[in-house]
């Protein structure tokens, strides 16, 4: 069996410009079904009536404004590279990346929070507020670790110079996830501050 | 583009990124998981329609799971929750959709090859684990899960609920969440595909009503397959790390259970978000390949091809708000339930365009009964009869009497199961010199569909009545009801008819493995027929046309054109969409 596209490196690059971001934008709606599902259940879950209203940690509201700066800082990276300033670019990169880890640590410090006052993810304890409140927080964390794999592999590109002002689509497609990702968060917030908190 | 280069057996056959290979690679899987799911439903018609009695091929074929010859109860459970999820999923969900999707949209479009081919076959890949998890699950203690295809909790979400709720569920568990990852995967290649790819002057509204078809279930999938997920791991941590979000106040063998606030009913909603567009991701495909036999092979244009995609567009739309008419009976606000009942009698009307389309192009058609045309003909017929009995079901003053009785058994294997089954056929038949390059055979082909249109009737077609009797589905025996027992000889019947239908098969099966390796050689274009696959060479390679991708003139449904002396306008009774438009000839799609 014969091939004229496997293994023609040209016809590889011009898909893989052309469709990653209708490949990612697609998922990214998918992903918002995901949680969407994962909202609605809570909606239907309070029409039962009883249910505790729980605090909402600090660490919470604190990784809320630390994704929102991410993003803007990720995006500076986008302009560095699209002007060719390769160390400004590879800054931006690495200080998303710290912001990053800085918001899983917080969401942590949240999760601690809701375990010292008593509220718990699972057990006779736990409530299915508490329980939502852990699950949805901590979904998003894993689909937040894709991110941070993806800036991973950004910074190593960045480092090596594969972008430039004409081909950074790979930059494109994690910034664009990552604008996702904090769009996403940010929703869930409120979301949860206002159902279940 | 001239690299040719011959691959090894590896990256050919098994972990090829090719579209054409991994098409055949979800037919064999999915044939070969409906071949189970086939031998699972006759098993069980022999302990419906004789319950109580020994049969050697049970003992041959479920070794421990019966006891003395006759099936036990836990193990009917068992096969009846096997046979749906086995039949929706992996048969008619990826075999039809992963088959076809796969051959036809780069071939239909003109495309080389898929937006990714890695993820394509990263797809094929996650669908053949899952089926083997799926089958593993035969094999663990306690049996497969047996709460049902649709695995409402509690039966699904307590371990020790009944002998199918431990192991076997955790197994229905991973394996659908996988096969879920599958069909996001290959859902996204299929719409980025279509808006992305199509060649030059292939317009949206110069596709085919297939590639119509594909690409709307690859919507519909997108957007509700992860609400499935979202159940299953809701479920999955009630299962297994104590939560509560679908189980209160359980008690059971004596004991009582910690759970407590949830709810079973969350469940259903979040199931049945799914679940009623999972019903159009297995019937569209079907529809679109009938619009396509038909045209083809009553040698005239679509009816209505506007029509017909909308009439699809308004289905796939109002699949999302239906879901309700699932749940009449969970105490639904009947205000609620009137809702659901006016926008699941809406779906008539697109439902009713189709038919009215399918019927009018083959009126006064030069139709060529190929076994094709005849599976075509007959999801028409069924998608009538099966829809007609949607019109009970989806009214919930209706709904409430036979709700959970074989009339709802009777109308979804009619409207869902042998619709998509017989599209799925007559892809098969009218694409196969496309998938192997030879000829099947007609005759055993007509000869297969007749003994399957008149022996699944035979199945479904009496269970309405059982229903309307108020003889209650997924119940192991009725022997045991003095109210069931003139029912004996009906179901007897139904068995008959489930073992005929079963033999039937085994023609298609012989035809087709036979055809696929000792077939008569097929020509380029067997069908005479006016889309792109045909022309690519009959011999597969990787690329699809060695040269450039042909640029499309006008739609897909130029047959029988003639001019005003009433001669073919091209000599033939075809004109492809290759062929430029004549002066003040106008294109099809365009009005």
């Amino acid at each position: 069996m014969a091939t004229i596209v496997s293994n023609n490196s040209h016809y590889k690059d011009e898909l893989k410009r052309k469709n990653s971001k209708p490949l990612l934008w697609i998922a990214l709606v998918s992903i918002v079904m995901f949680f969407g599902g994962m909202t609605s259940a809570v909606i239907v879950s309070q029409g039962g009536g009883s249910f505790i209203p729980i605090p909402m940690p600090i660490g919470f509201t604190i990784s809320t404004y630390i994704i929102i700066v991410s993003s803007f800082v990720f995006h500076f990276g986008l302009i560095a590279i699209k002007k060719e300033n390769y160390g400004l670019a590879k800054i931006s990169v690495v200080l998303t990346l710290i912001l990053g880890l800085s918001f899983v640590f917080t969401q942590y410090m949240g999760w601690v929070t809701l375990h010292d006052n008593g509220f718990y993810l699972t057990g006779k304890e736990s409530t299915q507020e508490s329980s939502f409140l852990y699950l949805i927080t901590g979904l998003h964390i894993a689909h937040l670790i894709g991110g941070l794999i993806s800036l991973i592999v950004v910074l190593v590109k960045t480092v090596k110079k594969r972008y430039n002002s004409d081909d950074s689509v790979g930059y494109q497609v994690s910034l664009t996830y990552w604008h996702f990702l904090g769009g996403l968060w940010v929703y869930l917030f409120f979301f949860l501050r206002y159902s279940i908190a | 583009m001239s690299t040719h280069h011959t691959k090894d057996f590896l990256f050919t056959y098994i972990f090829s990124t090719d579209h054409k290979m991994i098409s055949k690679q979800f037919l064999i899987t999915g044939f070969l998981m409906g071949f189970v799911g086939l031998i699972m439903s006759t098993l069980f018609r022999l302990q419906l329609g004789w319950p109580g009695e020994s049969f050697e091929v049970v003992e041959l074929l479920m070794g421990s799971w019966q006891e003395d010859g006759v099936m036990a109860p836990d193990k009917y459970l068992s096969l009846v929750t096997m046979h749906g999820t086995i039949m929706v999923f992996f048969l008619l969900t990826a075999g039809l959709s992963g088959t076809f999707s796969n051959l036809l949209i780069p071939l239909q479009i003109g495309a080389r090859d898929m937006a990714s081919g890695f993820m394509n076959m990263l797809s094929y890949w996650f669908f053949f684990i899952s089926s083997v998890i799926m089958l593993c699950s035969l094999f663990v203690e306690g049996g497969a899960a047996s709460a049902g295809w649709t695995i409402y909790p509690p039966l699904s979400a307590l371990p020790q609920a009944i002998p199918g709720s431990g192991a076997g569920m955790t197994l229905w568990l991973i394996a659908m969440s996988i096969f879920i990852v599958s069909s996001l995967i290959g859902s996204l290649n299929y719409i980025v595909t279509v808006l992305n790819m199509r060649t030059k002057g292939m317009s949206m509204t110069r596709l085919p009503l297939t590639i119509w078809a594909f690409f709307l279930t690859a919507i519909l999938g997108v957007l509700s397959f992860p609400v499935l997920l979202s159940a299953a791991l809701l479920l999955t941590f009630d299962r297994s790390f104590g939560t509560s979000f679908f189980l209160s106040d359980i008690y059971i063998g004596g004991q009582v259970l910690d759970h407590t606030g949830g709810s079973p009913i969350l469940f259903e909603h979040l199931f049945w978000f799914l679940g009623h567009p999972e019903v159009y991701i297995v019937l569209l495909p079907a529809l679109g390949i009938t619009s396509e036999v038909i045209s083809t092979m009553t040698r005239k244009p679509i009816f209505g091809y506007r029509a017909m995609i909308g009439s699809m567009m308004a289905i796939s739309f109002l699949s999302f708000i239906v879901w309700g008419h699932h749940m009449f009976l969970t105490g639904m606000n009947p205000f609620l339930g009137s809702v659901f009942t006016f926008t699941t009698l809406l779906i008539a009307i697109p439902s009713a365009v189709k038919v009215f389309n399918y019927l009018t192009t083959l009126w006064k058609g030069n139709i060529k009964f190929t076994p094709a045309t005849l599976f075509s003909i007959g999801l028409v017929s069924t998608f009538i009869t099966g829809g007609v009995t949607g019109l009970v079901l989806g009214n919930s003053a209706l709904d409430i009497n036979v709700h959970d009785t074989y009339f709802v058994i009777g109308h979804f294997h009619i409207v869902m199961g042998l619709s998509a089954i017989f599209g799925m056929f007559a892809g098969v038949y009218h694409w196969f010199p496309k998938l192997f390059g030879r000829m099947i055979n007609n005759k055993l082909g007509s000869l297969h569909f007749w003994i399957t249109i008149v022996s699944s009737y035979g199945v479904f077609f009496p269970m309405h009545f059982l229903g309307l009797a108020g003889v209650p589905r997924r119940y192991y025996t009725f022997s045991e009801f003095p109210m069931f027992e003139n029912m004996v000889d009906i179901n007897e019947l139904i068995s008959v008819f489930a073992i005929a239908a079963m033999i039937g098969q085994l023609v298609f099966f012989f035809n087709f493995v036979y055809s696929a390796f000792r077939g008569p050689k097929a020509p380029m274009n067997p069908w005479k027929s006016n889309t792109l696959e045909w022309t690519t060479p009959v011999e597969h390679f990787h690329g699809n046309w060695y040269g450039d991708i042909p640029t499309v003139h006008r739609w897909p449904y130029d047959y029988s054109k003639v001019d005003a002396n009433g001669e073919f306008v091209y000599g033939e009774d075809f004109i492809p969409q290759t062929t430029p438009l004549g002066d003040n000839e106008k294109d099809g799609g365009e009005h």
